[in-house]
């Protein structure tokens, strides 16, 4: 288990070097140089070109990396080029929106997601189990960000109940974290379901029905607890699709986390920022996959890394 | 604000103790704007974007301001002359400016703010206008300064009004943090930039000019989302939007909390045709295309009727515009006919690159040629790669097969030659600037050099004349459509005004 533990933290940094120079590379290769849209097509090619020397963008992609590289190992990731502001800090700021965000849409997914599956599960096969798995089919296909808006325009145009943007109180969580947690609740619901329909169906599950237990008690305590391997799995698997998910929310709901400051970025070609933000957010992904695996192997005792 | 207070319920009665627990913060009125795109630097000489123009505009000022009738007016200068050359301009400057960190406004200021953009080393982002024609800059006393050119420049004046012409602190940007922190000569100065949300500007106490005009503060926000600012605006989190989406604009006017203002804007939208293309290289295929284009169909498509069709490449806002042209109506026989003289009478294929956000226009186009047997191939492309393949040069072009490129430009009320010098001289060629289709007349040329080295407008207008009609007659582009501005306010706001292009005014705004 420890050298498990070990070498997951050895993998980390070479993660993190492998995706800052694919990044690096596949921004540069990116159409759209940041000097032309700074300088505004009017500009000469003589005015961008001065603009590309000053920004460093005309050195070689090598020089560029390693003094990307060897600054970002310091924790400095160079200045926006839109609010010149160090990139650390402008990602700091942000980054508690983003995690407050994503956990609220979490726990939210997955307090309603497990039950909803375990009713498909219980009901396999008659209507509750229907309706459940049809809303989840549609949880699964809506466009979050087509949801976002339609659920501004009836709960904070039409009916006035919700602030339409930003981050400034409670309520402001309302809509943007339903917004994210419609599709990992449908996945939840999914894989709840489909792993409970395989545990009620063993022999142990029989065993307890047959001695009387309590109904409850056989679903909640003995068939959830070994069906919840496959969730822990889903849910710690899906928290880079719950990132991209928050880019699009984020960007809608105008929330000032890092995925409005990446897409932004992007619209911008601001290298340093999209740098930063994806380095952050890849750390935040392989973390989150690291404690899930740590989580399985603690919840069953069958799994072991050696 | 006293009017304002009368007018608030919550002060009477009982409601007073709110006043007393409410800070004053809490009672500085606030106006809200917000636009399509956030501010991209705080330093309005390194950028040339119209909505960070916007938002700057109340921190920073020119040595002239354009007033809301368009015309310019004095503001960091109170007069100017100019020489019989037309090159040197000596400009008597304000006294008892100081900008917002207190550093005193004078000669010093002005001279250091303009040799900031002909310093080369610096590569500021809107430096390249200004190094065109500025040959230099001298102190003659401590409120006079000379400017020299390099040859006579009609938009001399108007540039001075612009991104470029602002004038910054001297003191704050030798410090090197102007890019994260305005400091102007405004009547408002920066309060907080919260570079993911929002900029909150404040009334600067030792403004020079009328220190009650508009609110206490001003918020400006942004979302890309054109639904996300109609929305904003309906709930009040919004006072202004910038701009607003014509699919938006009925809906606006009919409901009575809002008010739409429209007023005649300066991008010109158009179809650059690449003149190497075999076919396009043949001026009556070039008519014919413009023949086949519906153009009051296309700005009832496209811009639900906000728009004008563009009957020269000059809007209807720039000096020296002609509104008797009409060259090209509607007209597929004459199309059809014109083709067949140039031996495509069954019609040809080309490709046009467009931006996403326009690519609707593209499919309209495709539609109405096909009527004359042309095949459009509409390449739509996020605006990043867009811009590479727009700007390639001929090889370039000829390699991707690039046979047009759909695109608008805007010089607001700056004067013709910055519309027609980077879109026809032939010296514009991109990837240098924007003649997009490499398109080359030498009469062209001349007429364009000659009106710039016109002082005298009413002649040098007579000129713009002559160059519209040649450019019209050549059809180097297919021009489409002119917008207008569309602006929409909260009905409780007054005061707003736009200079022709989309940058909005509101430093003397007000919330009834």
């Amino acid at each position: 288990m420890k050298a498990y533990i070990f070498r997951k933290l050895i993998a980390l940094p070479l993660i993190l070097v492998g995706v800052s120079i694919l990044v690096f590379i596949a921004l540069r290769a990116l159409p759209g140089e940041p000097a032309r849209i700074m300088a505004g097509p009017e500009a000469t090619q003589e005015a961008v070109d001065l603009v590309t020397i000053r920004l460093g963008l005309d050195r070689s992609l090598l020089e560029q990396y390693l003094t990307f590289a060897g600054n970002a190992i310091r924790g400095d990731f160079g200045d926006s080029l839109r609010s010149r502001l160090p990139v650390i800090q402008e990602i700091a700021e942000r980054v508690p929106y983003t995690l407050t965000l994503a956990l609220t849409a979490y726990l939210l997914a997955i307090s309603i997601g497990v039950p909803a599956g375990m009713i498909g599960a219980i009901y396999h096969n008659r209507w509750p189990d229907y309706v459940v798995m049809i809303i989840a089919i549609m949880g699964a296909s809506f466009a979050n960000f087509w949801l976002a808006l339609m659920a501004m325009n009836f709960f904070s145009v039409q009916l006035g109940w919700l602030p339409l943007l930003g981050a400034n109180s409670w309520q402001s969580y309302i809509l943007p974290s339903i917004t994210l947690a419609v599709l990992p609740t449908a996945v939840i619901a999914r894989m709840t379901r489909s792993s409970m329909i395989e545990v009620l169906g063993q022999d142990y599950v029989r065993t307890a029905r047959a001695k009387g237990l309590q109904v409850r008690s056989i679903y909640w305590s003995h068939a959830l607890r070994n069906a919840v391997i496959p969730i822990v799995t889903i849910v710690g698997l899906n928290f880079g699709s719950l990132i991209g998910g928050a880019v699009v929310t984020e960007t809608v709901f105008n929330w000032p986390g890092i995925g409005r400051l990446m897409v932004d970025s992007v619209r911008f070609r601001d290298y340093p920022v999209i740098q930063g933000v994806t380095l952050v957010a890849v750390f935040g992904v392989v973390l989150m996959n690291f404690l899930a695996e740590m989580l399985i192997a603690f919840l069953n005792p069958r799994i072991r890394f050696d | 604000m006293n009017l304002k207070l009368k007018n608030r319920g919550w002060l009477v009665g009982g409601a007073l103790l709110a006043s007393l627990l409410a800070s004053t913060a809490v009672m500085a009125d606030t106006l809200t704007v917000m636009q399509i795109e956030g501010p991209r630097s705080m330093d309005p000489g390194d950028q040339s974007a119209t909505y960070t123009n916007a938002l700057l505009g109340p921190m920073y000022q020119g040595l002239l301001i354009r007033g809301s009738d368009l015309k310019l007016q004095p503001a960091l200068a109170t007069e100017w002359s100019v020489d019989e050359s037309g090159l040197e301009w000596t400009f008597k400057l304000r006294e008892g400016v100081v900008f917002h960190d207190g550093t005193p406004f004078n000669a010093d200021a002005v001279v250091y703010n303009f040799e900031r953009h002909l310093n080369t080393e610096r590569g500021l982002a809107a430096s390249g206008r200004i190094r065109t024609f500025l040959s230099k800059i001298e102190k003659l006393d401590d409120f006079t300064v000379k400017f020299t050119l390099k040859s006579p420049y009609p938009a001399f004046l108007a540039i001075l009004t612009s991104n470029s012409g602002q004038q910054v602190s001297p003191t704050a940007d030798a410090a090197g943090n102007l890019g994260a922190a305005a400091v102007g000569t405004g009547p408002y100065r920066m309060a907080e930039y919260n570079s993911g949300e929002y900029v909150l500007q404040e009334k600067f106490a030792d403004y020079w000019g009328d220190k009650a005009a508009g609110e206490d503060e001003i918020k400006w926000t942004w979302s890309a989302e054109t639904s996300v600012l109609n929305m904003a605006l309906q709930t009040g989190d919004a006072d202004i939007i910038n701009p607003v989406p014509p699919v938006f604009a009925a809906q606006i006017e009919a409901n009575p909390d809002l008010k739409l203002s429209v007023s005649d804007g300066s991008a010109v939208f158009w179809v650059s045709l690449n003149t190497e293309n075999d076919a396009l290289s043949d001026v009556r295929v070039r008519q014919a295309l413009n023949f086949a284009t519906d153009k009051v169909g296309l700005v009832q498509a496209i811009m639900s009727g906000y728009g004008s069709p563009a009957n020269s490449p000059l809007p209807s806002v720039a000096p020296g515009f002609d509104p008797s042209l009409n060259p090209y109506p509607l007209d597929l026989e004459k199309a059809k006919a014109l083709l067949a003289e140039a031996g495509y009478a069954d019609g040809f294929t080309m490709s046009v690159v467009v931006q996403e956000p326009e690519a609707r226009i593209g499919e309209v186009l495709q539609a109405m040629w096909q009527q004359i047997g042309v095949t459009l191939d509409v390449r739509r492309m996020e605006s990043g790669v867009w811009s590479d393949a727009a700007f390639g040069d001929q090889a370039k072009k000829s390699a991707e097969g690039t046979d047009s490129v759909m695109a608008s430009w805007s010089s607001g009320v700056n004067g013709a030659d910055l519309q027609l010098r980077p879109l026809y001289h032939s010296s514009s060629f991109s990837p240098g600037s924007a003649n997009l289709g490499f398109y080359k007349s030498e009469e062209l040329d001349a007429l364009l050099d000659k009106a710039a080295a016109t002082i005298d407008e009413d002649a040098r207008n007579a000129i713009y004349v002559d160059a519209q009609k040649l450019i019209t007659e050549d059809a180097p582009h297919v021009l489409l459509y002119v917008t207008k501005d569309l602006v929409a306010t909260r009905a409780n706001v007054e005061g707003v005004w736009t200079i022709p292009g989309g940058q909005i005014r509101v430093e003397t705004a007000t919330k009834n």
